[in-house]
């Protein structure tokens, strides 16, 4: 069983660097981030360890619940000073929501146990808005600030790489799920995957890295 | 035509490799945007800064101006008549009491206007306080003070309110650029009438400063080392966002005209 691939090491390396770097910060949306570095690679093994014993479609859809909880409230953080509200988080959750028990228990509910794909389509979307907006909230932000040493920058970054490198994989999963006969180390999904993963991490390991730089230049 | 499930696997894979490419593009075009803005804000911090130099330049040269407007008036004014004080206290003969009387009276009235001059020299000392209280006063008692020397007939119209909403560093500016104008006149004009112009036009204000003197070429005059006063005028009137226009031909006396907007 292969515990260590390129993916695994970027995810162990990223929850490393948040728990080193973060577990100090002040900040409740970056401190989450140890938690849900944790969540991804606990996730991972378990994957790795349970797919030949029972299908791990559940283990996937309720670590959506994680990753669409933690992408969006660090998101909303990002905005807050810009003067949004606590509304448009909930009201993103609340369609979260519906769209993902809709999936779950109604419109699939023939095909049980089955990913809930579509909910991650629309996930993907909210999200590649999300930093799309958050890009343009800078630009039209008067003051400079250097994006080269951005965490907040560097990490939509990332999540922008992930979730818009994703578009044609989360449309097509049904197509690819069953026509994508290779074996899944050398599948299409398995590749464009790795490579989107290891981009994501990368990345936010750097952020993280910025944001420790951050709070130790605001102190000194 | 049928298409193979290989086929649409590689065009999925096409279009995830383009949506992997488009946000390096972005990312890209987000940090030259900023880099722009960077230096976009490197330049104005730099303007402020030469704003500010130059505001405290002008505030040493309107000092500077002052007093030598001092020390002219000290040699050739009150000293004279200090100078005449003295004599005509030397010629005193006490015996002759009506020529005594009468000297003594002279003595009076020269010390009473030396006194009215010690006076007028103080108010002119605190120039500074003067453009507190607004360009056009300041404007005013300048040429106030000019008209004393009977050289020049001064003609004067000016607003009937103050200028510039506390922007004081305009004004000691504007100030500057009337002063700068006043003396070239006086210095190389051989003019004798003066006509200062203050109007408002559609959110600016224009000072316009006319003389009748003999003129000069004006491209000519750029072009010379002793044009530097004229690129002076210029430059003063650029950084306060304002233009200045300089006319003249020889023979037909010369203006100036000084946009700035407020």
């Amino acid at each position: 069983m292969k515990f260590i691939s390129l993916n695994t090491a970027a995810e162990l390396i990223c929850f490393l660097a948040a728990l080193i770097f973060l577990y100090r910060d002040k900040s409740a949306a970056w401190r989450l981030f140890i938690l849900y570095m944790l969540i991804v690679v606990s996730t991972e093994t378990t994957a790795i360890l349970t797919r030949r014993i029972i299908p791990n479609q559940h283990l996937y859809n309720a670590f959506l619940l994680a990753e669409c909880g933690f992408v969006s409230y660090f998101l909303y953080n990002m905005f807050r000073p810009f003067g949004y509200t606590k509304k448009w988080l909930f009201a993103w959750w609340g369609i979260f929501a519906v769209v993902y028990l809709g999936e779950l228990y109604y419109f699939r509910g023939g095909e049980y146990p089955h990913f809930v794909a579509f909910t991650v389509n629309i996930m993907s979307v909210a999200f590649v808005l999300g930093c799309l907006w958050f890009y343009y909230v800078k630009l039209v932000d008067e003051q400079y600030e250097p994006l080269m040493t951005s965490a907040q920058f560097w990490w939509v970054s990332g999540a922008l790489f992930f979730y818009f490198g994703s578009t044609a994989c989360n449309v097509f999963f049904d197509y690819l799920a069953e026509y994508d006969h290779a074996s899944y180390y050398s599948s299409t999904r398995y590749v464009i995957y790795n490579i989107l993963n290891i981009i994501l991490y990368s990345l936010w390991t750097y952020s993280i890295v910025c944001r420790y730089r951050q709070r130790k230049l605001s102190r000194s | 035509m049928q298409v193979s499930p290989k086929e649409i696997i590689s065009l999925i894979a096409l279009t995830s490799f383009v949506f992997l490419i488009a946000p390096i593009f972005l990312i890209r075009y987000v940090l030259l945007y900023n880099r722009k803005k960077k230096k976009h804000e490197e330049e104005k911090k730099a303007m402020v800064k030469t704003l500010e130099t130059e505001l405290l330049r002008t505030q040493m040269e309107v000092q500077e101006q002052t007093l030598k407007t001092i020390a002219y008036d000290l040699h050739d004014n009150i000293g004279q008549l200090l100078s005449l004080t003295t004599i005509t206290l030397s010629s005193i003969d006490l015996d002759d009491r009506s020529k005594a009387a009468e000297k003594i009276a002279l003595i009076e009235d020269l010390t009473a206007r030396s006194t009215k001059e010690v006076k007028a020299l103080s108010r002119m000392l605190h120039s500074e306080e003067l453009l507190s209280r607004g360009l056009f006063s300041a404007i005013e008692f300048e040429l106030e003070w000019m008209k004393r020397s009977d050289r020049f007939r001064i003609n004067f119209v000016k607003p009937t309110f103050e200028s510039f909403n506390n922007d004081s560093g305009k004004e000691t500016i504007m100030f500057r650029l009337f002063q700068e104008i006043i003396n070239n006149i006086i210095q190389h004009s051989k003019a004798t009438e003066i006509f200062v112009n203050l109007e408002q036009i559609d959110g600016t204000l224009k000072m316009d400063i006319r003389d009748n003197g003999v003129g000069f070429d004006v491209a000519e005059t750029l072009q010379r080392k002793n044009g530097m006063g004229l690129h002076n005028i210029k430059k003063r009137a650029a950084i306060i966002n304002g233009t200045a226009a300089i006319e003249s031909r020889r023979g037909t006396g010369s203006s100036v005209s000084i946009t700035v907007p407020y």
